[in-house]
């Protein structure tokens, strides 16, 4: 039988930065050795999975373009990760029959809102994440997303003072809502925080399991 | 008690909670949409009757049968045949994708459920991509396994295709909720001949016509910016 390859689901509100952390990430996941495939759903447009394949694929070298893959999500985003999540299913089953060494498939909602959540059948492990500009209640104001994700990453923080977040009720809120569940500030742009969200995947996704290739290559 | 299922059945698979992945497929209506060279429900309605009419009926309906059929004379073989006949008459990528994509989670779903030697060889099959899986065909497998009449799984079929347009044109804002029930109710006779029409077709008499609308859904692949799988 197939062994599944670990799956990461990336899910957010419009433009806080999911695929802005995947490409801060991924690079820090390769030079551990870790292969990856990303699929990006997208409500609108594959922009961003042809701005992750040009920069992680085509500039960078991390991984094959043909693994950085969009789907088109019928402008239900949140159906196609939970309800009905077929045709990300169907697009995972054809990476895992011809990409059997991966480690990680890493699957980017497109933009929702706060009650976003993926199917266990999707993803094995739940990244949300939100970014200051909406204010500091957010956290404060739960949703399914914040209160059950794995891991909550709270990006833009070099933002907080312009927009009167402040950090520290985020941080206390997120502590109270998640009940103490991991989660971790972020800027994007700078990679503060980023490594912390890579260790993360590291440590509670991969177990710390070596890279495929490295095993392979022992035997 | 009533231990026939089979109407129980046929909701389970046409209702919008079944996982087929359906809702994200408009079928080329977003490109023409987009390009404004449809706008008004009387168009939108003869979009869909033409597709039903000369690609859907002609060529899905037609496997569906014969793979409903071969499903009863447990004859994997044929179905195959079935399924590689339709998936070659599916001229645009997208919408080879998109079919194979409905069908192989179809049949994964319902395979979980339900314990038939005929439904089992079939899905190895799909699985070991001996066989593309395409909906229409896993359709036919599906409704034979669950005792629902042939007649009805084509209607099922033919109903479900126009849903995911109409919906598609509710999502791009082309009608409203109201407008897209009327645009269904049109249909009804539309679907009705066209299943009475093809459901004893052999393999042989399969076909699809529809030049114009292919052209359409091969631009919709090269679409930078786009809602819909196809």
């Amino acid at each position: 039988m197939k062994k599944r390859i670990p799956r990461i689901g990336i899910g957010g509100p419009v433009g806080c930065g999911k695929s802005m952390l995947i490409e801060r990430v991924v690079p820090i996941l390769a030079k551990n050795g870790y292969r990856i495939s990303i699929i990006s759903n997208d409500v609108i447009s594959k922009e961003d999975a042809d701005r992750m394949r040009q920069n992680l694929a085509t500039n960078q070298g991390l991984l094959p373009e043909n693994l950085v893959i969009g789907v088109a999500t019928g402008g239900c985003p949140h159906t196609a990760i939970r309800e009905d999540p077929s045709i990300n299913l169907s697009v995972i089953e054809e990476i895992e029959n011809e990409h059997s060494d991966l480690d990680l498939i890493i699957i980017e909602s497109g933009g929702d809102n706060i009650t976003t959540t993926f199917s266990p059948a999707l993803a094995d492990y739940f990244i949300y994440i939100i970014d200051v500009s909406g204010g500091d209640k957010y956290p404060r104001k739960r949703g399914l997303g914040i209160e059950t994700c794995d891991l909550l990453v709270i990006n833009k923080i070099d933002l907080a003072p312009l927009v009167d977040a402040n950090l520290d009720i985020m941080e206390r809120d997120a502590k109270t809502v998640r009940k103490n569940k991991p989660y971790v500030l972020v800027n994007c742009k700078t990679d503060e925080g980023v490594d912390i969200v890579a260790r993360h995947i590291i440590e509670d996704v991969l177990f710390e399991q070596p890279p495929k290739k490295i095993i392979t290559n022992a035997k | 008690m009533n231990t026939d299922f089979s109407d129980l059945s046929l909701m389970q698979i046409s209702d919008s909670f079944f996982p087929t992945g359906l809702y994200t497929m408009s079928n080329g209506l977003e490109t023409l949409f987009s390009e404004k060279r449809i706008a008004s429900i009387d168009e939108l309605y003869e979009l869909i009757q033409t597709n039903i009419v000369q690609q859907i009926g002609p060529a899905d309906c037609v496997a569906l049968a014969n793979a409903y059929n071969f499903t009863g004379s447990k004859d994997v073989e044929r179905i195959i045949e079935c399924d590689k006949l339709l998936f070659s008459m599916k001229l645009v990528k997208e919408l080879r994708e998109a079919t194979c994509r409905s069908g192989t989670q179809m049949i994964k779903c319902v395979s979980s459920f339900v314990n038939n030697d005929v439904l089992s060889e079939y899905y190895e099959a799909v699985k070991n991509s001996k066989t593309p899986g395409t909906h229409a065909v896993v359709i036919g497998v599906v409704s034979n396994s669950l005792g629902i009449e042939k007649q009805k799984a084509a209607l099922h079929f033919l109903y479900g295709f126009s849903v995911s347009m109409v919906g598609a044109a509710l999502r791009l804002g082309m009608i409203e909720h109201i407008q897209s029930q009327k645009i269904l109710h049109q249909l009804k006779p539309v679907i009705a001949e066209t299943c009475n029409k093809y459901i004893s077709k052999s393999l042989s008499e399969m076909w699809q016509f529809a030049p114009e609308y292919d052209v359409i859904q091969i631009a919709h692949e090269q679409t930078f910016s786009k809602m819909f799988i196809t």
